[in-house]
């Protein structure tokens, strides 16, 4: 049983673990059932079981970390606010609280024993290869979660799990289903094709000034030019402090003195070693047999210490190191186990010393190398210092001037010099900038913009207030130059217009010439003026330049009386007419490639399962939204 | 002691007299009660107790499906049926079963394990999942009539899609290409709009010609 268990602590499910300890969101519901539902607003209500307002935010945040994590520096917070992720979010946790609910209602259990059981097989939860309560408690406390709350959630992955794993992952995939998804897939069919271009009907195609203004009007959303300003701000920012800031030669000196441990750089030793593992747990008579078998090698060592790597080649049961004759490296203190390191950090150069025993097993070890840790002397660490005092200097004038700035802004609405010329800051202009920003990063804030393209901002030009566009950083910007939101003039675009328009007519033109000259085709008819291209083979998974429409027409052609013709509207305009030749379905599969099938089609039949069992609860439950708490609300 | 008014000293008469008539009731029906209400307990404590048995036996199996150790699983399986059929954990073992025996060739097992899951089954979604790899497996068996009997069940809405899609392919396996495109055209109007199903369904379709 327990080996079972460490098997699958170890598997996926420890990773699902970890994540819930890594990620301390409310994904999964538990704290509705353990704090009283949270007061004030709430989102949804599922079964009677509410998901509140505070909840959905903590998943919102911590669906936000998770993004930037993965997407670095392209990703975009404000890609949060839009309602379909928004929505999504909601949907998921909706749908944790239904498989919970269900798993309940279901009758799962899962007993004190079997998570005390899996707790303790949890890798990271153990030291030395056994369970600590204290690291688990640790743990848990570095995320800012009690052991009972991390077992409620954890009994709820597990009764989640019990609820659907064994629904899905025992889809069985009858054969029948199997050979059509390989024919489906596998088939080849052999096609030629012939397009007809709208550009050889656009001579024939006049369009007068009427057309292009009744084409205008209807696509006029197209050529909205949105509202755009320029502003005037002033920036109070700790970057900008730091550089008018100066430190003193005397200043350095003394923070120096007070941080030596700072630049100093520790000791490093390289040591060779010879391992005879034991277990931790091994019995006595083991432990013996391996410690004698350490002597023997450290006399050999000690008598005849140059041939050390020789004998660490020859006897040592380090994998990682015995090839290299034993050899390990420079390392400092804390990277290897402790009696090794304090071995290693009490010998001399040359020496060989042993048995030590750790948790791996007995180790004779050679000092081969010495780096004496060293200092970097004040003139080295001058500059890195230098700017360290400047930056917190700048600091502390930031706080000083930030309230100043803040109030000044306010209290004297109309203009920014009264700030600027009191904290001695630059007034800087902006090019032409939209609501949704521009070309000044720093400007870019979404609460700024909201501000500046306030009513107030563009009727009355006032500042706004001083807002944190970054940490440290505080701006105050009002608009000087206002254009509002227009559309181009007709007159501006009458060329551009007049050709979409008639390269449109012309499309229109070109597809009622391809479906008659396919009507004419399917019924045994020649087509002389068409251009057939040169016979290619295609599959659904090899469809070359084909598509999704053409693909979708190639295979739905009956392959009963070949061959066949079928056309389809081309995407980038024209008509595309296809005539299929023969059909070649797949012989024999070798083995890997109908696996490959069987395991894609068992993974859709997967994800089908589990939607509908969700679904299936959904159709059962009681599920209501409350729409305006889920939309972004601005401070 | 006090001496009691008339009035109250007729009221205790009373009383004596009706506990003389219905005493011996009012004992039993107290008894009968707090017997009923031990047994209620005892069997909710019982209940809870081999879940929880059940439980940790699901466990084990699920933890051996990774062996590949088909006689392992089944085994496993089977005495979750066997010892507590009344569970949710019976019915989800047999399915387990069933997909172990499927891979290990053993078409019949599976047949019969579904066929239990289908008629054990105490939640409806379990059912309706346990028919249709029924029917699947009949299909293979080309038993096209006891298949399509699976799949004409109702099942919950939600499985809907599911049973018209496989109603489709016991159709195709027919011969019946005009019936079996009404069948898929039935689950593509079921199944989610975002489902990477639904693609499967549209090419089942487009595969029978038109």
């Amino acid at each position: 049983m327990l080996d079972v268990i460490r098997e699958r602590a170890q598997g996926w499910l420890a990773k699902v673990i970890l994540a819930l300890i890594t990620v301390p969101f409310a994904l999964w519901g538990v704290d509705s059932y353990l704090r009283h539902g949270g007061d004030g607003a709430i989102v949804a209500k599922v079964d009677g079981q509410t998901i509140s307002k505070q909840e959905f935010n903590l998943a919102l945040r911590d669906q936000k970390e998770r993004m930037r994590a993965v997407m670095k520096a392209s990703f975009d917070p404000t890609l949060l606010d839009k309602p379909e992720i928004r929505q999504a979010i909601l949907n998921n946790m909706i749908e944790q609280r239904l498989l919970a609910g269900g798993a309940v209602k279901a009758g799962l259990v899962v007993s004190d024993e079997l998570l005390v059981r899996f707790v303790s097989e949890i890798p990271e939860f153990q030291e030395n290869g056994k369970f600590s309560q204290s690291r688990y408690e640790s743990l848990l406390r570095a995320q800012s979660m009690t052991p009972p709350a991390f077992e409620a959630r954890l009994r709820q992955s597990l009764m989640i799990e019990q609820l659907v794993d064994g629904l899905t992952t025992s889809s069985l995939l009858s054969n029948a289903a199997l050979d059509s998804f390989v024919r489906i897939n596998e088939q080849q069919r052999e096609v030629v094709q012939a397009m007809i271009y709208p550009e050889q009907f656009m001579p024939q195609i006049k369009v007068g000034m009427d057309e292009i203004k009744g084409y205008y009007e209807k696509h006029k959303e197209e050529f909205r030019v949105p509202e755009q300003a320029r502003l005037e701000y002033v920036v109070l920012s700790v970057d900008d402090l730091t550089f008018q800031m100066t430190a003193t030669e005397d200043e350095i000196k003394k923070y120096y003195g007070e941080h030596v441990a700072q630049f100093q750089e520790a000791e490093q030793r390289q040591a060779s070693h010879i391992l005879i593992p034991v277990a931790v747990k091994a019995g006595d008579a083991e432990k013996k047999a391996a410690r004698e078998k350490a002597e023997k090698l450290f006399k050999e060592a000690k008598q005849s210490p140059g041939n050390f790597a020789e004998l660490a080649k020859k006897n040592s049961q380090d994998p990682g190191s015995a090839a290299n004759g034993g050899d390990l490296g420079f390392f400092a203190r804390g990277a290897m186990v402790k009696p090794f390191e304090d071995a290693v950090f009490k010998m001399s150069a040359g020496e060989v010393v042993g048995p030590i025993q750790s948790d791996f097993g007995f180790h004779i070890i050679k000092l081969t190398g010495v780096k004496p840790g060293k200092a970097r002397t004040l003139a080295e660490a001058k500059e890195e210092i230098g700017l360290e005092l400047r930056k917190q200097k700048a600091a502390k004038r930031f706080a000083e001037m930030a309230e100043t700035f803040s109030n000044m802004v306010y209290e004297q609405p109309d203009s920014l010099k009264p700030v600027a010329e009191s904290l001695k800051l630059k007034i800087q202009t902006s090019p032409w900038i939209g609501k949704k920003g521009g070309d000044v990063a720093l400007l870019n804030n979404a609460k700024l913009l909201q501000a500046v393209f306030s009513d107030e901002g563009v009727k009355l030009k006032r500042n706004t207030e001083a807002i944190e566009v970054r940490p440290n950083a505080l701006v105050s910007a009002r608009i000087v130059d206002f254009k509002p939101a227009s559309y181009k003039p007709v007159e501006e675009l009458s060329v551009e217009l007049g050709g979409r328009l008639q390269r449109e007519l012309a499309d229109v033109q070109a597809t009622k010439q391809g479906e008659m000259a396919l009507a004419k085709l399917s019924q045994g008819k020649e087509v002389s003026e068409l251009k057939w291209g040169a016979p290619i083979m295609i599959s659904r998974q090899a469809a070359g330049t084909l598509g999704e429409a053409a693909v979708g027409a190639i295979f739905k052609a009956d392959a009963g009386k070949l061959p066949v013709f079928t056309g389809v509207h081309d995407t980038k305009g024209g008509y595309l007419l296809i005539k299929v030749n023969r059909v070649v379905d797949s012989g024999h599969l070798d083995d890997a490639k109908k696996k490959g099938h069987a395991e894609k089609l068992r993974q859709l039949l997967m994800q089908e399962y589990y939607a509908a069992y969700v679904a299936s609860l959904k159709q059962k439950a009681d599920i209501s939204i409350k729409n305006d708490q889920l939309e972004k609300v601005e401070h | 002691m006090a001496t009691y008014d008339l009035e109250e000293q007729e009221q205790i008469d009373i009383l004596k007299a009706w506990w003389k008539r219905n005493g011996n009731m009012v004992i039993l029906a107290v008894a009968v009660f707090a017997v009923t209400l031990s047994a209620v307990q005892g069997w909710r404590y019982y209940q809870h107790n081999q879940a929880i048995k059940a439980s940790m036996a699901y466990e084990v199996l699920q933890s051996m499906t990774k062996s590949d150790d088909t006689k392992k699983v089944r085994d496993a399986a089977g005495q979750i049926m066997e010892l507590y059929p009344a569970s949710p954990y019976a019915a989800r073992a047999a399915l387990i079963a069933a997909k172990a025996n499927h891979d290990a060739g053993d078409a019949q097992s599976a047949t019969a394990q579904l066929q239990w899951a289908a008629d054990h089954a105490k939640e409806d979604a379990v059912r309706d999942i346990a028919r249709l790899r029924l029917a699947g497996q009949l299909l293979d068996e080309k038993k096209y009539a006891e298949a399509l009997k699976q799949v004409e069940m109702n099942p919950v809405p939600a499985f809907m899609a599911l049973f018209s899609d496989m109603k489709g392919d016991i159709l195709t396996a027919q011969g019946k290409p005009t019936e079996a495109r009404v069948a898929y055209q039935a689950a593509l109007d079921k199944v989610g709009e975002k489902s990477s199903y639904r693609q499967l369904i549209k090419m089942k379709i487009e595969n029978l010609g038109g």
